[in-house]
């Protein structure tokens, strides 16, 4: 990529200042796009927002204003008149009127509210979770006793006794019973971020505590803010709205919904538009705020926005590839899977096609990017959106994976395929033992009773050398090592006894020494369960007498296929040296290593030709025009290389 | 490379206390680091190799003034640290730390990142500190042109390129690379690698390279370290400790290196995990998993002793596995007798 231009040192190029990410309003309108629910509910809190600040200019009178004259005046289509549109109280005070600068009065102790306990919370959250021990006990306990104590009863112990109750107080006693919610979370975000290594760094470099809080951390732990503030801004407008009703909130005669909603209770037989009117304004207001509380939701959480999780299986029948050969358990054609996003479509994979054997170890090998670990989700139908396959076959127990239902997919997977990743803990569900998800997992593919499904759980974890089993299955993932959640992993996917398990760099986030223990209880389960494996990983190292076959891929491609002794003794990709030079590393003594020069490709860029084509110490004219054809040798050895390709002709 | 000493960490210990309980009780002590003794000598490479749990981030972070010792003493060009001077040296010692994705603040620009060390010690206004970013990053291989862009915009390697800028920015003289380029893929671990060795050359730096992975370290460093539960068992030259460790913990390091030319058959594979450093077992702490330990090991606790020349081992057998022509028979006699004993051991 452009990251290698040869630039002079001595030039000064001023920093050029970042694009921003959040780009306000804008990008907060647009964060709406595509929920019309969402939207309708942030016209409708507009509008109320604008009502209630421009309340002198639109309301047609003085909400104090009595007009004895005009006493219980109905609404305008009752047989009332325009002058009073919404009708008249007892007073004869115009009921538009005092709604519209009811909004002002709910709208201005809500936000108010909001804004002091937010930031005050925020404040308390950020300090707490950064300095800990005695000030964070103290500060937690305080919280803990406020939450204990109903907040009603507190308010309005407080408010009974003010002689005024104005909006400041009513802002004050309000705020001071929410800051607990933002202090907790932001607390706890804290807590993660502190511990990231980024803050160790900024503390290494030298960073104050200030520093490394406020420009380190703090950009990190806000963004849940706002999104609580929102939510607790609807609530308040109910509280708000509680406390006038229970007269103890503004004093009279300012106009407030809930006073208007006690005024309206008294009268609602001779008068019920005075009850309806403030009623349907509260239920209008907060709806609105939780739309827009929804739709900033998803603007937190992506995972939610794409609004459909399912897969959509392939439809365009196929006549199903010739299934002779019955050691074949697993045959890919022409899989190409892509990752739809609204700037670009991306290809992860393109046109993979390969055969495994049954009982066979097969190994897939790449670099960060290569699709590798697309290309196994993509096999057992586990790709999340934006990503989907767009063409191709998984042919697995002759069924196309690729075309079966939803349904049909999750009695499969589990069952007869599994999938292990790299990260044992993320797989974990932290707060069961290992004992409740193993039995959990066990029963849904064997109904047995109890003690029977706790006795295959402890002989699936006898399977990978647990010695002592009764203590894992009591324990939770945080007791376990990595090496050991990976175990319990493994023992999982095995305990149903699979066809097929897809290994997604298993070892990579272990020691070494861990690492090959595990890959030698992972070999001995095959030989003896003659369960097929596939096993993703970009240390080819690791695959010495270990894999069967191993197929290399590239930016999406196969760049060479074939079986173990030849790839590594006789490999004739350029690419497949170059990966099979970079593990020469080991007890080398100092000296250069052997590395790949440059990037991989842009995944965005479809430049024609072959993608390693930048990078290949022997590319010539041809590669950069077409991209050379996958190449037969031998019945089971693929190659996609121009060169190869002269050589057999020649 | 001079054999002036730069770092000497003198019987360094760090406990830290396990509390639960609503009073917090102290329940346990995790001996986290417990006695180590090191010298890093101005220029050399010294590597640190164990598995997760063997102590090295305590010892880094102690060193780098971030956890407070419990016992010992760490010198810096012969004087001694306290935590009062942290930052001072700050200039002097600087880190990389291993995962390219944590490491570095992902709402904080390229730019930013590398330039911040400059701001908080203050060296050079707006537009100097813009021309040492942009020079920093030209140097690790990165287009100074990126610096407004955020770390997501960059690969694991390239991110890895900003850590070693940010650690560089100060002009430090000894750089602590911890677990470095675990993370990274095994094509983009050779470039940086190699990026480390050119800057070292560079720079005249002194470098404490750690990892779990005993090839990468031997390739990296002069000198190995290598920790168990917390205390050093193995000290010697890098060539002379891959051709012949003199610690059973080291050679079953050594057999657990991935690699394409040796046959499993011939590898040790050690049993179990590491014990808990909360209750470490009696005498040796290796014995419980090593292939070679007689009784004696479960009593007595071995000490780092100089079995030859700039070679310390704590193994009570140091010298027969030097002697043992080939140490990986014995191993592998030891390891069957040893296993009979453990069925006796469960049959009764």
């Amino acid at each position: 990529m452009a990251d290698r231009i040869e630039l002079p040192v001595s030039a000064a190029v001023a920093v050029k200042r970042p694009t921003r990410r959040f780009a306000g309003l804008g990008s907060l309108w647009h964060s709406f796009d595509g929920k019309p629910v969402a939207r309708a509910g942030l016209f409708v809190f507009l509008a109320i927002v604008l009502a209630a600040i421009f309340a002198p200019v639109i309301a047609p009178h003085d909400p104090l204003k009595q007009s004895l004259g005009n006493n219980f005046k109905p609404p305008v289509w009752n047989a009332g008149s325009w002058e009073y549109p919404l009708g008249a109280d007892p007073l004869g005070r115009d009921l538009l009127s005092r709604l519209i600068y009811g909004a002002q009065n709910s709208l201005l102790v809500s936000a108010g509210a909001v804004i002091f306990g937010g930031v005050l919370g925020f404040l308390i959250g950020i300090i707490s979770g950064y300095f800990g021990g005695w000030t964070d006990t103290v500060l937690m306990r305080i919280g803990d006793v406020q939450l204990a104590f109903p907040f009603v009863l507190f308010a309005i112990a407080i408010l009974a006794v003010s002689t005024e109750r104005t909006v400041g107080r009513l802002i004050l006693v309000l705020g001071i019973s929410s800051w607990i919610i933002y202090a907790r979370v932001v607390r706890s975000r804290v807590l993660s971020e502190r511990q990231k290594d980024y803050a160790w760094a900024a503390r290494a470099l030298g960073a104050s505590r200030w520093r490394v809080l406020f420009r380190y951390i703090v950009p990190n732990v806000w963004q849940p803010v706002p999104l609580i503030g929102m939510l607790n801004l609807g609530f308040f407008v109910i509280v708000e709205s509680l406390l006038s009703f229970l007269a103890m909130g503004l004093s009279p005669p300012a106009p407030s919904w809930g006073a208007m909603l006690t005024d309206g209770r008294q009268y609602m037989l001779i008068a019920p538009w005075m009850a309806i009117f403030p009623g349907v304004a509260i239920i209008l207001t907060v709806l609105s705020i939780n739309l827009v509380a929804d739709g900033l939701a998803e603007r937190f959480d992506p995972k939610l926005a794409t609004g459909h999780f399912l897969r959509v299986p392939l439809t365009k029948k196929v006549t199903l590839g010739d299934w002779k050969n019955d050691q074949v358990i697993l045959q890919v054609r022409n899989l190409t899977t892509v990752f739809e996003t609204r700037a670009a479509t991306i290809r992860a994979v393109t046109d993979v096609s390969f055969d495994l054997k049954k009982g066979d170890m097969f190994a897939i090998v790449g670099e960060s990017g290569s699709g590798k670990s697309t290309l196994g989700l993509s096999i057992i139908q586990l790709l999340d959106s934006p990503g989907r396959v767009l063409d191709g076959e998984v042919l697995f127990g002759e069924r196309d994976l690729t075309r079966v239902s939803n349904k049909e997919m999750g009695t499969i997977r589990g069952a007869k395929v599994g999938m292990i990743f790299q990260d044992p803990s993320a797989s974990l569900n932290p707060v069961l033992t290992v004992g409740q998800q193993m039995t959990e997992t066990i029963r849904r593919h064997r109904s047995l009773p109890p003690a029977e499904t706790m006795e295959a759980a402890r002989k699936a974890l006898a399977t990978v050398h647990i010695a002592d089993p009764d203590r894992v299955l009591r324990a939770y993932p945080f007791q376990l090592s990595g090496g050991m959640a990976q175990r319990v992993m493994i023992a999982l996917a095995m305990s149903s006894n699979p066809d097929l398990l897809i290994l997604d760099e298993p070892t990579s986030a272990l020691d070494v020494t861990t690492q090959a223990q595990l890959l030698d209880e992972l070999d001995a389960l095959r030989a003896e369960r003659q369960t097929s494996m596939i096993f993703i990983t970009h240390d080819i190292a690791l695959l010495g007498d270990f894999a069967d076959v191993i197929m290399v891929m590239y930016a999406g491609r196969v760049c060479e296929v074939g079986p173990r002794d030849r790839m590594i003794a006789a490999p004739l990709h350029p690419y497949t040296k170059a990966l099979l030079g970079a593990i020469e590393r080991r007890g080398t003594g100092g000296g250069r290593l052997t590395s790949i020069p440059g990037d991989p490709p842009d995944p965005t860029s479809v430049a024609p030709g072959c993608p390693f084509a930048d990078r290949c110490p022997h590319v010539m004219a041809s590669c950069r025009e077409t991209m050379p054809p996958l190449v037969t040798l031998e019945p089971s050895h693929r190659v996609a290389c121009h060169l190869v390709g002269m050589e057999v002709v020649a | 490379m001079s054999e002036q000493p730069i770092l000497e960490v003198r019987d360094l210990v760090k406990h830290f206390p396990v509390r639960s309980g609503i009073l917090g009780q102290r329940r346990a002590t995790v001996r986290a680091v417990d006695g180590v003794s090191l010298t890093v000598n101005e220029g050399e490479t010294l590597g640190l190799v164990g598995e997760s749990g063997c102590g090295k981030s305590t010892l880094v972070k102690a060193i780098l003034q971030l956890e407070e010792p419990t016992g010992g003493e760490i010198r810096f060009r012969g004087s001694r640290l306290i935590p009062a001077d942290a930052h001072k040296i700050r200039r002097d010692i600087q880190i990389v730390f291993q995962d390219p994705y944590q490491s570095l603040p992902p709402r904080m620009n390229v730019g930013d990142i590398i330039g911040d060390p400059l701001r908080i010690h203050k060296l050079g206004d707006k537009s100097a500190i813009e021309a040492r970013v942009h020079q920093l990053m030209h140097e690790v291989g990165l287009n100074p042109e990126r610096a407004g862009q955020y770390p997501f915009q960059f690969s694991g390697g390239q991110r890895q390129r900003i850590g070693i800028a940010r650690a560089l920015a100060v002009r430090p003289s000894l750089l602590l690379l911890d677990e470095s380029v675990s993370a990274l893929d095994v094509s983009v671990q050779a470039q940086v690698l190699n990026l480390l060795k050119d800057l070292q050359d560079r720079h005249n730096l002194t470098y404490i390279f750690i990892s779990h992975d005993l090839g990468i370290v031997s390739h990296m460093s002069d000198r190995i370290a290598v920790m168990y539960l917390g205390k050093v068992v193995e000290l010697g030259p890098a060539a002379e400790i891959m051709e012949r460790p003199l610690h059973p913990y080291t050679l079953a390091l050594l057999s657990a290196i991935p690699s394409l030319s040796r046959k499993r058959s011939t590898r040790i594979r050690l049993l179990g995990e590491p014990p808990k450093p909360t209750n470490p077992p009696s005498g040796c702490p290796f014995h419980p998993r090593c292939p070679i330990a007689r009784n004696t090991c479960a009593e007595s606790t071995p000490q780092l002793f100089e079995w030859r020349p700039g070679r310390l081992s704590a193994c009570h057998f140091a010298k027969d596995l030097f002697d043992e022509r080939n140490a990986l028979s014995m191993l592998e006699t030891n390891r069957i007798a040893r296993e009979d004993i453990r069925t006796e051991r469960t049959t009764s």
